[in-house]
């Protein structure tokens, strides 16, 4: 998968889990800061890309996880290991 | 003021540290820890392993009219915590009007083990093989139901199922149903079943701790999640004087609230917790520095416990630091919708007694949690008026009070 | 001295409309709620109908605002309670300076959302559930996110009592007013349209045997009756301090005057008892609003086409009261509503409410023959010209749950 299918359907996913225009979402926007998402939320985009990509993040990562960026780079790294 | 004074008359509790008000008194004295590696279901699929679940548990010493095999686990517990507590407050039901004998329970997720059967069934393909037990065993109402069919009790019947503060919830119906004359009797508490469900989604929160529960402490990391019931037997002061019932202690307020904030997360300066505190001293008619004892809610996880300490620390100010708080939660775990119907028990047996349970695995001090925990051991101390606290998913705060009953001679 | 109870807004979301204007021509007119499912796919279910809230997810509602988190459940309740806040007046800005709460009654509340939960970690891994899914799946979930989305920071309870969850709400919210805890609450019910609950019911063998989409069935209180059909629909009433609502200069559309609940221990299997379950209740209604059998002018009952409890329910009015039915109005709109569960009871109060206002009773839809010792002789499939100033609704569960209600225009 490259990345560019990996970052659309990262945005996707935060679309639909935080109700927001796919348009809206720039890859570098903090979730936190930029989107006004709560803990929970973003908990829940980051379970949703192990979800999705069926990759498993340790959660000293996942709590790295803070933008679009971020997110699809983690789990291009665990594409690229599982594939190993 | 000529309100109906009401009392709690009988204990029973079935925990991951006993069954029994004397048991599980002693061993709470004693410090004992109910946690250990979750046995119901396999948890290799999870990083973390530690569950409070009753051992050893008997339906059948307390279940006689209805059939075990037809009950949830919930409604077992409910119904043995209801017998235990009817022969520990004597009661006859035999002498009472059964249309004034009430039920009012709480719990957070009813019969889980119930909807994990459906979903086994469906994932497998098996969906035919549900059958009609699925309505009569899941629905959470059926607590409540079950202990009135138990003992064939026509009184109110109610569920409240406000998660983590049920008990408290229910409890404060009880309170209110006994003041309006509506029963002469009530049995209140609340029960919850240990489920996968459950502990999936506490461990995805990452709110379960890895290794060990230890509320207030510095490096606590969380809660463990437990099973078990409460029940109180609560009636009026005339009427409990009428049959010779020994009064553990008097309810004589409680506080509800809503945050409104969060559905997991509380107010961030627990407000919500803040106000129930403060109606509950209100309706009690006393004074922050009257209480002589607070059962905390405290789960051990690190937001909870600092947020509650600050809560306290606003509503009782200066007091707070002479106000001994201990969170029993670090030996039975988190058992929810039971919870704090067990601690409110507590509290009518530290009245009754003069003693107060630890918070065990305290060791090293936090400085955003400063006040007296009772750490590690059991404290004897004149415990006069003692105020419970209850804290929810969705948002919902419930503090009760309860105080020595002084009856004018 | 207890404090006066008044109704001052009322919001609805049914399968028959979202406005209690809309919901009451459509039940003068005979219109059925109740049609094939879409919800989810019934193929393979005996019975295939239910009544939906058609097109709903809430966005029209609650625009503007992240509906994601909120499950089926928590948006009907969440539009309902937008709805009875217009309608009573209670804008932002009032809400700001107000504790306004709200007390839901629900049975399931998230099971759907508790399955789909636990499906995923079973399909995919306890790894991969979703946070956000737990934290709806507790049953104060639907109560907990709509405080949030509307700023209720008053008190906030879930009530679980089967099909009376919605009357048991309203009552524990009219208490709580009464004694002076609370001077406005939004109180009612709720309950969404799922498979799992669909099927519980269905194994359960509770669900009509009849697909005719033409609606013949469910026909409560008709001797061909053979099963009930289930509904869906979120309903609040806003309760306030009648001094309070005066004092607003708000007018009152209806006044809460009495209620009571028993219970049947017998899970329908003796007659008697439950007969004697209905009767209880309604008498400690009447008694409770201090009103004599013959001064209730309508009647709405809780039949919803279930063969032994429809039966149950007719008896237990005669015993409730008096003997004085021949002569009573009455209604069945869970006839053209279904059995909607949480939401079923306070969609009759609203519909009481409708009718004392516009003196237009509905016709209990399809009803033709009744059984011999059937005690209503004003039971008819055609609507009814009816002066109503004091109304009475009884609410009866299938797992021993009764309650009453009486309303004063």
């Amino acid at each position: 998968m490259n990345i560019a299918d990996i970052r659309a359907s990262v945005k996707a996913s935060v679309a639909r889990i935080a109700n927001l225009d796919p348009e809206e979402i720039s890859d570098s926007a903090s979730y936190k800061d930029d989107l006004l998402l709560d803990s929970l939320t973003i908990l829940e985009i980051a379970v949703d890309a192990e979800y999705q990509f069926k990759v498993k993040i340790a959660d000293e990562l996942l709590s790295e996880i803070r933008t679009v960026d971020d997110t699809v780079m983690i789990v291009q790294q665990h594409l690229e290991l599982a594939v190993v | 003021m000529n309100r109906r004074r009401i009392v709690v008359t009988g204990i029973g509790v079935i925990t991951p540290i006993g069954a029994g008000r004397e048991l599980f008194w002693t061993n709470l004295l004693a410090g004992s820890c109910g946690i250990g590696p979750v046995r119901s279901f396999d948890t290799s699929a999870y990083k973390v392993h530690l569950g409070a679940e009753v051992q050893d548990f008997q339906p059948e010493l307390y279940v006689s009219n209805l059939e075990v095999a037809r009950l949830g686990r919930a409604s077992q517990f409910a119904i043995a915590a209801a017998r235990l507590a009817l022969r520990d407050a004597n009661v006859e039901l035999a002498s009472l009007d059964r249309k004034r004998v009430g039920v009012s329970m709480g719990t957070t997720s009813g019969e889980p083990r119930e909807v994990e059967r459906f979903d086994d069934l469906v994932v497998a393909g098996k969906l035919g093989q549900i059958g009609p037990e699925f309505l009569a065993r899941y629905p959470s109402h059926l607590i409540a139901a079950h202990i009135a069919q138990e003992f064939q009790l026509t009184g109110v019947n109610t569920m409240i199922p406000t998660a983590c503060a049920a008990g408290n919830y229910a409890l404060a119906h009880a309170f209110d149903t006994l003041r309006a004359g509506r029963t002469d009797l009530m049995l209140a508490g609340g029960a919850d079943a240990f489920s996968r469900i459950t502990f999936t989604g506490f461990a995805q929160l990452g709110a379960i701790a890895p290794e060990i529960c230890q509320p207030f402490d510095r490096c606590r990391k969380g809660m463990i999640p437990g099973e078990g019931a409460g029940v109180l037997v609560l009636e009026s002061l005339d009427h409990a004087k009428r049959r010779g019932a020994r009064i553990y202690g008097e309810v004589i307020g409680y506080g509800l609230s809503c945050d409104a904030h969060h559905m997991t997360a509380a107010h961030p300066y627990g407000e919500g917790a803040v106000r129930a505190m403060t109606q509950a001293l209100e309706q009690s008619g006393i004074k922050p520095e009257d209480i002589s004892y607070i059962s905390a809610h405290g789960t051990g996880t690190p937001t909870n416990d600092r947020l509650e300490t600050l809560a306290v620390k606003s509503v009782f100010k200066q007091a707070a630091y002479s106000i001994p708080i201990s969170s029993i939660k670090s030996m039975l775990g988190h058992t929810m919708g039971a919870a704090s119907a067990i601690e409110a028990a507590v509290c009518a047996l530290a009245i009754h007694h003069n003693r107060i349970p630890p918070t065990i695995n305290w060791e090293t001090p936090d400085p955003d949690c400063d006040l007296d925990y009772v750490p590690n051991s059991a404290r004897v101390h004149e415990v006069r008026i003692a105020m419970n606290n209850a804290y929810a998913f969705g948002g919902n705060n419930a503090s009760l009070i309860l105080k020595r009953c002084e009856v004018a001679n | 001295m207890r404090n006066g109870v008044v109704i001052t807004g009322m919001g609805v979301v049914s399968s028959l409309g979202d406005s209690p204007t809309a919901l009451h021509s459509s039940l003068c007119d005979s219109r059925n709620g109740i049609r094939p499912i879409q919800l989810f796919d019934p193929t393979g279910l005996a019975c295939q109908l239910g009544a939906e809230v058609p097109a709903f997810d809430g966005q029209s509602y609650l625009s503007g605002k992240n509906l994601r988190p909120l499950n089926r459940t928590s948006r009907l309740v969440a539009s309902a309670a937008k709805l009875a806040l217009e309608d009573s007046g209670w804008s932002e800005s009032l809400r700001s300076e107000e504790e306004v709460g709200l007390v839901l009654g629900t049975m399931f509340c998230s099971l759907q959302t508790i399955s789909a939960f636990d499906r995923r970690a079973l399909e995919a891994g306890p790894r991969f559930a979703s946070p956000l899914d737990f934290s709806n799946t507790v049953i104060n979930a639907a109560a907990g996110q709509t405080a949030i989305l509307h700023n209720l920071r008053g008190i906030n309870s879930t009530i679980s009592a089967g099909v009376t969850s919605g009357l048991q709400a309203i009552s524990y919210a009219t208490d709580l007013i009464r004694t002076g805890r609370s001077r406005v609450l939004l109180a009612g019910g709720a309950d969404e349209l799922c498979f799992e609950s669909f099927y519980g019911f269905e194994r359960a063998g509770r669900l009509c045997r009849s697909n005719d989409t033409d609606g013949d069935f469910p026909i409560p209180f008709d001797a061909r009756r053979n099963g009930m059909v289930l509904g869906e629909g979120a309903a609040l009433l806003v309760l306030e301090d009648a001094a309070f609502a005066r004092e607003r200069g708000v007018e009152p559309i209806a006044e809460i005057v009495g209620h009571g609940s028993s219970f049947d221990f017998s899970q329908g299997r003796d007659e008697q008892l439950s007969a004697a379950a209905v009767g209880h209740s309604v008498q400690e209604a009447l008694r409770d609003a201090h009103v004599l059998p013959h001064e209730i002018d309508c009647l709405s009952a809780s039949a919803n086409g279930s063969p032994a409890e429809d039966r149950h329910e007719a008896q237990g009015l005669v015993l409730g009261l008096n003997g004085q039915t021949h002569r009573l109005p009455v209604t069945a709109i869970k006839s053209m509503l279904g059995e909607a569960l949480g939401a079923g009871a306070a969609l009759q109060a609203v519909s009481m409410v409708e009718t004392m206002h516009g003196g237009v009773l509905p016709g209990i839809r399809n009803l033709e023959e009744v059984e011999t010792d059937f005690p209503f002789d004003l039971a008819s499939r055609d609507n009814q010209e009816v002066d109503v100033r004091i109304g009475l609704i009884n609410s009866v569960g299938f797992d021993g749950q009764c309650c009453s209600l009486v309303l004063a225009r």
